[in-house]
């Protein structure tokens, strides 16, 4: 798909987003990395089955998978020019990402509970910092999200011509928070 | 993929795919779930989890972020990020050597004769044996330094 109107064949906003993402990809990898290089190098490495809640993240991948499909709905409607079912979709992938929050709360906290932290062990350390940083970027999607949520209410940047390309980017973002995660249930939590 | 009204390069929604494609993740993250617990050796789970979870990020980046059918500018900068942190992946190769050689009872025990083995991890990486055993040597006190 090529864009007349641009030089490179699509629009600045969609080339700034993908370039973002190439360097959120290179931070998670150099902690993926740091990740591999820790547990080659320890004599033992914990089963994530004996030490983390597997079905509280279990829950979290699906929940997280369900918002990836919900905001991909809502640039659908968002495509068709459907106020009304933008603003449902993308509610719900805010109601879907605050669950998900709320489930690593109630982790978090039952960890934090038994007195288990960062410094606990070389796992935890990787594991508080790798779920922590994605965590962030949660956050980081509720509030990308939430503006577009609320920019849909008022109809000067609901009749935006650029406001499509925005709901496709904040949904690129969101996916790449979903990927993310589901290279880090199996790492830290399964194998 | 075509245009919409609106002129620029956003991606025509394909709904019915879109469900798919939730269906298919759904079911590979059973999928996920069902090989950590089935009795497999450690590196054949690891790597089946990781093609599984290869296999739904794919599927998140071609059919929800739209990549399959999208502008080759948008592919380039991509390769170009894959081959950067494929470069990070190298030191990787000589870390899985260094630790079968460090980590390893009977290394440890050859070239740190009275140590602890990875206190020594910086001494004996990548050092041959009579080097090694000459800082041993010269170094009595940094032995009783591991844990």
């Amino acid at each position: 798909m090529n864009n007349p109107d641009t030089h490179s064949g699509v629009t600045n906003a969609k080339l700034g987003v993908w370039l973002f993402l190439a360097s959120e990809i290179m931070l998670f990898a150099t902690l993926f990395t740091s990740y591999i290089v820790l547990r080659m190098g320890s004599t033992s490495w914990p089963w994530g089955w004996d030490v983390l809640n597997v079905p509280l993240a279990t829950l979290n991948t699906v929940i997280l998978i369900s918002s990836s499909v919900t905001i991909v709905m809502a640039y659908a409607r968002a495509y068709d020019k459907d106020k009304g079912g933008f603003q449902k979709w993308m509610a719900a992938t805010l109601l879907l990402s605050l669950g998900f929050l709320v489930v690593k709360g109630f982790e978090y906290g039952h960890e934090f509970a038994l007195g288990i932290g960062p410094h606990t062990s070389v796992f935890y350390a990787i594991y508080f910092t790798m779920t922590g940083l994605h965590g962030i970027h949660i956050l980081g999607g509720i509030a990308v999200n939430g503006g577009l949520l609320w920019m849909s209410t008022v109809d000067e940047h609901w009749n935006n011509h650029l406001f499509l390309g925005r709901v496709e980017g904040a949904g690129l973002y969101w996916h790449f928070v979903d990927v993310v995660w589901i290279f880090l249930f199996p790492a830290l939590y399964l194998l | 993929m075509a245009k919409n009204n609106n002129n620029h390069d956003e991606h025509r929604p394909n709904v019915g795919l879109y469900l798919k494609v939730f269906g298919a993740l759904m079911v590979l993250t059973v999928v996920t779930v069902a090989i950590s617990k089935v009795h497999l050796s450690r590196p054949l789970a690891i790597g089946l989890g990781l093609t599984v979870a290869s296999v739904k990020a794919a599927l998140v980046c071609a059919i929800f972020m739209h990549l399959w059918g999208e502008n080759k500018v948008i592919h380039k900068a991509l390769w170009i990020t894959v081959a950067c942190g494929a470069i990070m992946l190298l030191p990787l190769i000589d870390c899985l050597l260094v630790a079968q050689r460090i980590t390893a009872p009977v290394s440890v025990a050859e070239q740190h004769p009275g140590g602890h083995g990875e206190a020594h991890a910086a001494e004996a990486h990548a050092t041959e044996p009579v080097k090694v055993e000459a800082a041993a040597k010269s170094k009595p006190a940094a032995k009783k330094g591991g844990h």
